[in-house]
């Protein structure tokens, strides 16, 4: 367990030289690529996304572990692909048609893939049809959208109803969140879920994914 | 007393003859859906960039006709002119960097110049000039000394992450701390230049427009914000201070985590105390209201937007209730009177502060 423990901490710290020599410390010992993932990366992400919850430290800590909680991942994906590991759950993210604010969205897709989702970003100004083709095109669990903009929230809705008109809106969970929105206003497009902050919303991903 | 004076008194914390008004920002469509109730012969809502010399001229005169006819004693005027249009979606200032517009808000930053220290050492900062201060020029014609005049400078943060791209800027913060320093100098020297020609152009009212904030916490810590950001901005808050000029701290977003920073700095003013953000004003006046003169907080996501002019009128005598004794407040959204907002709330927002702000 150690060692796990110092990949988690070394995350914390954003230390990628630690992170990366200690997951390739650990596979040559004998751990499993799987395990390393979860907890070594994730468990220090889990401490990441819970003080940032919290307020605990602000957002140049969640990038500088995320930076180096991919050090780790770079070395574990092409592992965990031939051995035909499974992420938690795929996930597709993007900031709705007008709006280019994008740091918000950008810290979600961090802490979802340190819950061990594995993202498909589509970047900002992303259009209802976009969403659509990127749900057919993926074999997508969960669809993100994001806003900074009150101008911009009712494109949300946009995509809900086209996700609907293309008969692709039962296949999957739809979460939205941003500056402006609420629960209130998740509720009234018929979104599964809102999260106030980014740490919030990899936790709901997770509960969602396991619906 | 004249709006000028109104917002002066307020600013030094003493009681005007009425609680003033101000309008923070305004975008294209609320002026000219507010513009409809006063004048005719406006365009259809559309972004400046899209309308004629004709039409631009309107929307300015018509911009100081709304603070002239519903009494708005501040007039917030920025920089113009440093941009060049790149292509049908893109511009670029001054400083090279570049911006996406939309029709559903301000330009965003999206291309970034300086990502490091070796591009930032052969850069070469631009100058200020005094053509780009057209807007307060005008501002100053027109009002003759009646109203404060305000001017949107923004601060090292906001400056320096457009610059190199607010990630980057947020990880240099531990990979190369030297270059975000070298960054904020670089942009403060560019203000303090511009603070010059403002103070020669009759300037009131400084605002370091410079968010920091999201809804829930500051964008960094504060201990960040303390090494690079405040130090900065303090310069500005300490030259325009020894001219006699007033200034007006501007950021969204929960602040307080660093607000006794803030406080410390000097400011004359807060803005624009988002509710949402837990800048609750009757929280924020018992926690410093004696220190600071408090300017926004009627809700611009929810109220103005969605309410009713009822419900703005209880709201704007509600903020007056919290915040007003002994001075120190002036009615103004939450934020900008965005393209979403409804204009007859934003009258009504008006005229409540004259119906119930004197003292």
């Amino acid at each position: 367990m150690t060692i796990f423990n110092d990949i988690a901490e070394a995350l914390q710290n954003g230390d990628q030289q630690a992170v990366r020599d200690l997951t390739r410390k650990a596979l040559d010992d004998g751990s499993k690529p799987a395990d390393i993932l979860s907890s070594g990366l994730i468990a220090g992400m889990d401490i990441i996304g819970e003080q940032f919850k919290n307020g605990d430290i602000f957002i140049p800590n969640v990038l500088i572990a995320a930076r180096a909680m991919h050090t780790g991942l770079d070395i574990l994906k092409p592992i965990l692909a031939e051995t035909g590991s499974k992420p938690v759950g795929r996930f597709v993210i993007g900031t709705v048609l007008g709006d280019h604010h994008d740091i918000g969205k950008n810290l979600v897709c961090m802490l979802m893939q340190g819950k061990g989702f594995e993202v498909v970003d589509l970047g900002t100004n992303v259009s209802p049809d976009k969403f659509v083709e990127s749900v057919k095109d993926n074999e997508i669990n969960i669809l993100g959208m994001s806003a900074l903009l009150s101008t911009t929230m009712s494109q949300m809705k946009d995509t809900i109803d086209k996700l609907e008109t293309a008969g692709l809106r039962d296949k999957i969970k739809i979460m939205v969140g941003g500056g402006p929105l609420t629960q209130s206003f998740a509720d009234e497009i018929g979104a599964d879920g809102y999260a106030p902050d980014a740490a919030s919303a990899a936790e709901k991903a997770l509960e969602l994914a396991a619906c | 007393m004249t709006g000028k004076q109104r917002i002066l008194t307020a600013m030094s914390l003493k009681e005007p003859d009425r609680v003033p008004l101000y309008i923070h920002a305004i975008n294209e469509q609320p002026i000219i859906g507010i513009g409809r109730h006063i004048t005719e012969g406006l365009p259809d809502p559309k972004s400046f960039y899209e309308m004629n010399d004709q039409e631009k001229s309107k929307l300015v005169d018509t911009l100081f006709l709304i603070h002239e006819t519903f009494e708005v004693d501040g007039f917030t005027s920025f920089e113009i002119g440093h941009e060049i249009v790149v292509d049908s979606v893109h511009v670029k200032d001054d400083w090279g960097v570049v911006y996406e517009r939309s029709p559903y808000g301000l330009p965003v930053a999206t291309g970034h110049p300086l990502t490091d220290s070796n591009k930032l050492k052969s850069f070469i900062p631009p100058k200020p000039k005094p053509d780009h201060l057209l807007l307060l020029d005008l501002g100053r014609e027109r009002f003759k000394g009646q109203k404060a005049l305000f001017w949107m400078m923004r601060g090292a943060f906001v400056r320096s992450w457009r610059l190199a791209g607010m990630e980057n800027l947020m990880l240099k913060m531990f990979d190369d701390p030297g270059f975000v320093h070298s960054l904020a100098s670089m942009v403060t020297d560019y203000s303090l230049e511009m603070l010059d020609m403002l103070i020669e152009a009759g300037l009131d009212v400084l605002i370091v427009e410079d968010d920091i904030a999201d809804k829930k916490l500051p964008l960094i810590s504060p201990a960040q914000f303390q090494e690079f950001v405040n130090p900065y901005n303090k310069k500005l808050v300490e030259k325009a201070h020894a001219h006699g000029l007033k200034v007006m701290r501007h950021s969204d977003g929960n602040l307080w985590p660093i607000l006794d920073i803030i406080l410390e700095t000097g400011y004359d003013g807060l803005n624009p105390l988002e509710p949402q953000a837990d800048m609750l004003l009757k929280k924020v006046k018992d926690y410093c209201g004696k220190r600071i003169c408090l300017l926004g907080n009627i809700d611009c996501i929810d109220l103005l937007p969605g309410g009713t002019p009822e419900e703005v009128d209880v709201a704007v005598r509600q903020a007056i209730v919290d915040a007003g004794d002994g001075g120190g407040l002036v009615i103004c959204s939450s934020n900008s009177l965005h393209p979403g907002v409804n204009p007859e709330n934003c009258i009504a927002m008006f005229e409540a502060t004259r119906k119930y702000g004197v003292y």
